[in-house]
C-alpha cells in the first residue's frame, strides 16, 4: 500500500488495538463488531481464586515451547484516592465489591480477563505507619547516569490483560459505572467517586500486532516490523528459561506475604536507525549477544530459539567484560543475564508495547519478590561496568540502549488477593 | 511504485533533470560523487568536502554545545569488526551534528552520548541518539542524516552525557550529569545548497586527509606538546599512538606509580581516536613487568587518553600495545577503512 496522502486505511486488527488506545463507548462498539462479540466464559467468586494476584502463568495459554502467551491486549489504568488520610472502611468495601464484579465476570485467561491492581509507595506514604522490611518498596528514581525520567506517583494502577479489546474496555467501563452489567453479570460497585483517573495507558504484544501498529513516530515510514513479530523490535522476549518463576517473585513474609512488587517504565522507541541503518548482525549482537550473531543463531523473530534465548548454554553472560574488550558489542539478554541468581532470573517480565502518544512506547512493566532485584537487574542492562573502559559506547554497540528513553518510572506493591482493595501498610 | 523505488529509478533512468523532483535528483548525485574504487586500507582523501553551517553555541552546565548542519551524506557504522555503509536516506535533509566542549578549559569530550530531537509545531519530528562519528575536516563529533519536515521553523533539543570514560586531574568528578540545550534552526534546502561544496579529484583516494576545518574540529597536542616524558610514536592500522608517562599518578586513577598514557590519534589531523580496547606489555630483560588494559581516560592536559599505572618504565624497556576490538566509531568517507585491522606495535624506550 502506499503511503502517499497520509496514513494508510484502518485495517481490521489494527482497528481493535486503536479502540482500546482511544477507549469509550463507541470504541467499545466497535471492537464488540470486529472482534464478533466473542462467547466467553463467566468467572467464579473470588474467594476461589488464587491468592496471588500475579498468578496468572496457571491461566496463561503456553506455545509449542512451553512459554507462556501473554493477553495480547492491555489496559492500564492510573488512580488517584479522592481522600487524604486513611481510607474509610466504606470506601474499602465499596472498592472489593467493584474489583470482585471483574472476577466474577469473566473467566481468568487470555480469553477471559486477568487483571491485578497495585499501590504505590506514594499510596502508603498515608498513613502513620510505615510498610514493613518485608515489602521492598523505595520511591522511583532514575535508574542510569543518563536518564532522566519524570516519577510516577498515582496512589493505585489497575492492569488489566484480555486477547480481546472488547473485554478490557468493558471492565474499564464497568469499573467506572458505565455499564451494569459485565459479560452478563450484574456489576455491584464502582471506583467512581473513590479514584480518580489521572492517566490511562494502553498497549498490546502478539504476532502481528506491532507490524500492524507501526505507523507511529519512532518507526520509519518504510513499515519495517515483521508480521511475525510480537514486539516492535522485531524479536520474541520472555523465553520461559529467561523469566522468573511466579513463585520466585512473591514476597514471602510479613502481612503481604503471597503479593509481589511491580515496576512499570514508559520508554519510547527510536527504530529509526535500527530499522534503516543497522545490520541484522548488529540487531542479533545488540539484543542477544555477539555470539548470537556470530553463529546466526536467530532466525526470523527468533521462534527457533524454543523456551531459551541460549544465554546460558554459550556463556554469554559470563563473557560479556571479555565481548566488551575483544568484540566492542555486548547484547542486551547477555548483560541482563548476569542478574540471574543461581542461573534463574530474578524478574519476572510482563511488558508490552503501545502506540500511547502515537509514538512507539514500551510499557516495561515487571515483577519481582522486591524492586531491588527490578533495580540490580536494570544496573546490569545499563553495561556501564563494561562500557567505562572499553570499545562498548554508553549506548552505542551497547545493547539496545541507544534505541530507548525511558521517560517514566513508577514502582508498586501488588498485594495478595485478600488485601487487594485500599491497604493498610499492615495489611 | 513507493516513493523510494520510484526515486530509484528515476535516478538510474534520467540523466536530464525535470522539475519538480527532478531537482532533487540532480542535487544528490552532484553530491554525493561515487566512491573511489581501489581505497586503501588506510586513512584517504575523499572524494570531496563540505562545509558546514553552525546552528547554535549555547552552553548547559560544564557542557558548550556545538550544533551544525552540512548535507546528508554516506557514512559508516560499525559493529564490532562489521561496517556497514549507509546510504543517504529518501527524505533526508541534512546531515546534523553535535560536539561539546568544556566550558572552562575548552577541551572536547569526544566521548559519551548525544541524543537530538528536533520538532517542528511541537510535532516530534526526529528523536534518536546520534552516532560517535570521525570525520576529516570535523573529527570526532556525534551526527546522523536528519530528514526533516520541509523550509521552516524548527526547535532542536540536544541532550549529553554524562562522559563515563575515566576522569582525571581537575576533570575529577566533572561531566557527571546529563545536560540538555533547547535550540531553534531555521532550516531551508537553499541554504542548504549554499554550502560549500569541493570535489577532490586530483587526490581522491590517495593517502592522506582533508584540513580540519577551524575551531569546529577538535585536535589532539603534537606528540612534543603532551605532558609527561613522551617515550615515542609508533603505528599500528594506520593509527598513531603516542606513549608518554607521568612521574606519578594522576588524582582520579587508582593505584600508585608511574602512569603510562598512551594518545591514540588520527594520523595527519590528530584527532583522537576514542572508544577502542587497548592494551599495553611491557617486558624488561625479558620479563613482563606489565600486563593489562589501558583504560579510556579524560585528562584536562594529557586530554582523551588510554593509560594504566604501571611500575616505571626504564630505558630499554619494550611497550608492546595490542588493540581488541577497534574503535566503535562511526566514519565518514576517508576513514572507513583504517583502524579496523590492528597489529600488536612495539615501541622501545
Amino acid at each position: 500500500m502506499t503511503r502517499h496522502g497520509g496514513k494508510r486505511g484502518l485495517s481490521r486488527r489494527a482497528f481493535v488495538k486503536s479502540a482500546v488506545a482511544i477507549g469509550g463507548s463507541a470504541a467499545l462498539a466497535a471492537c464488540l463488531d470486529r472482534e464478533g462479540s466473542p462467547d466467553l466464559d463467566r468467572g467464579s467468586d473470588p474467594s476461589s481464586l488464587p491468592d496471588r494476584q500475579h498468578a496468572w502463568n496457571g491461566a496463561l495459554e503456553t506455545d509449542d515451547h512451553g512459554n507462556h502467551v501473554p493477553p495480547r491486549h492491555r489496559l492500564m489504568l492510573y488512580l488517584d484516592y479522592g481522600r487524604d488520610g486513611s481510607p474509610t472502611a466504606g470506601d474499602r468495601e465499596t472498592v472489593e465489591r467493584a474489583l470482585a464484579s471483574l472476577d466474577r465476570a469473566y473467566a481468568r485467561g487470555g480469553e477471559g480477563l486477568l487483571w491485578t491492581v497495585s499501590y504505590s509507595r506514594a499510596y502508603f506514604d498515608r498513613f502513620d505507619e510505615s510498610l514493613p522490611g518485608s515489602v521492598g518498596l523505595p520511591e522511583p528514581t532514575a535508574l542510569a547516569p543518563f536518564e532522566d525520567p519524570d516519577l510516577d506517583t498515582p496512589d493505585a494502577v489497575v492492569h488489566l490483560a484480555s486477547n480481546y479489546g472488547s473485554v478490557v474496555l468493558a471492565a474499564e467501563q464497568a469499573l467506572f459505572g458505565e455499564r451494569e452489567t459485565l459479560n452478563g453479570v450484574a456489576v455491584d460497585a464502582t471506583l467512581e467517586g473513590v479514584f480518580e483517573q489521572s492517566d490511562r495507558r494502553t498497549g498490546f504484544i502478539g504476532p502481528g500486532l506491532p507490524a500492524e501498529n507501526q505507523d507511529v513516530e519512532g518507526i520509519p515510514e518504510s513499515e519495517p516490523v515483521d508480521e511475525d513479530a510480537p514486539l516492535y523490535m522485531g524479536f520474541k522476549s520472555g523465553f520461559e528459561k529467561s523469566q522468573a518463576s511466579e513463585d520466585r517473585v512473591t514476597i514471602r513474609e510479613g502481612p503481604f506475604a503471597g503479593g509481589t512488587t511491580q515496576h512499570i517504565s514508559k520508554i519510547r522507541l527510536h527504530l529509526q536507525q535500527w530499522y534503516e541503518q543497522d545490520s541484522r548482525y548488529h540487531r542479533v549482537a545488540t539484543m542477544f549477544c555477539p555470539a548470537h550473531a556470530e553463529e546466526n543463531r536467530v532466525e526470523g523473530v527468533g521462534e527457533n530459539l524454543g523456551d531459551d534465548n541460549g544465554m546460558a548454554a554459550t556463556g554469554c553472560p559470563a563473557h560479556a567484560g571479555e565481548d566488551a574488550r575483544e568484540t566492542g558489542v555486548v547484547g542486551h539478554a547477555q548483560k541482563a543475564a548476569r542478574a540471574r541468581e543461581d542461573g534463574s532470573p530474578v524478574i519476572l517480565r510482563r511488558d508490552f508495547d503501545s502506540t500511547d502518544d502515537d509514538a512507539a512506547t514500551v510499557h516495561f512493566l515487571s515483577l519481582q519478590r522486591s524492586i531491588g532485584d527490578f533495580v540490580a537487574t536494570r544496573s546490569r542492562m545499563n553495561g556501564t561496568d563494561v562500557a567505562d573502559s572499553a570499545a562498548v559506547g554508553q549506548r552505542t554497540n551497547n545493547g539496545i540502549l541507544q534505541y530507548l528513553t525511558v521517560e517514566r518510572r513508577g514502582n508498586y506493591l501488588l498485594p495478595p488477593r485478600d488485601r487487594r482493595a485500599l491497604p493498610t501498610p499492615t495489611g | 511504485m513507493n516513493r523510494r523505488s520510484f526515486l530509484a529509478a528515476g535516478a538510474t533512468a534520467a540523466g536530464g533533470v525535470t522539475a519538480g523532483c527532478g531537482g532533487l535528483l540532480q542535487t544528490r548525485s552532484v553530491r554525493t560523487p561515487p566512491l573511489v574504487e581501489d581505497r586503501p586500507d588506510a586513512v584517504y582523501v575523499p572524494t570531496h568536502v563540505e562545509g558546514m553551517k553552525m546552528v547554535d553555541g549555547s552552553t548547559a552546565g560544564r557542557y558548550r554545545f556545538g550544533l551544525s548542519y552540512s548535507y546528508p551524506h554516506r557514512f559508516w557504522v560499525v559493529t564490532g569488526t562489521n561496517r556497514k555503509r549507509i546510504r543517504i536516506g529518501e527524505n533526508d535533509s541534512v546531515h546534523l551534528m553535535v560536539t561539546v566542549r568544556d566550558t572552562e578549559t575548552g577541551v572536547a569530550l569526544p566521548t559519551s552520548n548525544a541524543g537530538i530531537e528536533v520538532r517542528k509545531g511541537g510535532e516530534t519530528v526526529v528523536s534518536k541518539s546520534m552516532w560517535p562519528m570521525l570525520s576529516q575536516n570535523m573529527g570526532m563529533h556525534f551526527g546522523d542524516n536528519v530528514a526533516l519536515d520541509g523550509d521552516g521553523t524548527y526547535e532542536v533539543g540536544v541532550t549529553f552525557g554524562p562522559v563515563g570514560a575515566r576522569k582525571t586531574g581537575d576533570f575529577q568528578g566533572a561531566f557527571a550529569e546529563s545536560r540538555s540545550i533547547t535550540v531553534p534552526l531555521e532550516y531551508s534546502s537553499d541554504a542548504v545548497e549554499n554550502i560549500d561544496f569541493r570535489t577532490l579529484d586530483d587526490r581522491k583516494g590517495q593517502r592522506g586527509a582533508v584540513e580540519p576545518m577551524g575551531e569546529m574540529a577538535t585536535q589532539l597536542p603534537p606528540a612534543d606538546q603532551l605532558p609527561g616524558r613522551v617515550i615515542g610514536e609508533t603505528k599500528s592500522g594506520d593509527a598513531a599512538f603516542v606513549a608518554t608517562v607521568l612521574d606519578s599518578t594522576p588524582a582520579g586513577v587508582d593505584g600508585s606509580g608511574s602512569y603510562l598514557a598512551v594518545s591514540a590519534r588520527t594520523p595527519y589531523n590528530r584527532y583522537p581516536i576514542p572508544m577502542m580496547s587497548l592494551s599495553g606489555t611491557i617486558e624488561r630483560e625479558g620479563e613482563t613487568v606489565f600486563e593489562g588494559p589501558l583504560d579510556a581516560t579524560l585528562d584536562p592536559d594529557l586530554r582523551y587518553h588510554y593509560g594504566a599505572v604501571v611500575d616505571g618504565i626504564e630505558s630499554g624497556d619494550a611497550l608492546e600495545l595490542s588493540v581488541g576490538a577497534p574503535p566503535q566509531v562511526a566514519r565518514h568517507e576517508g576513514y572507513e577503512t583504517a583502524f579496523f585491522e590492528f597489529s600488536p606495535a612495539t615501541l622501545t624506550v
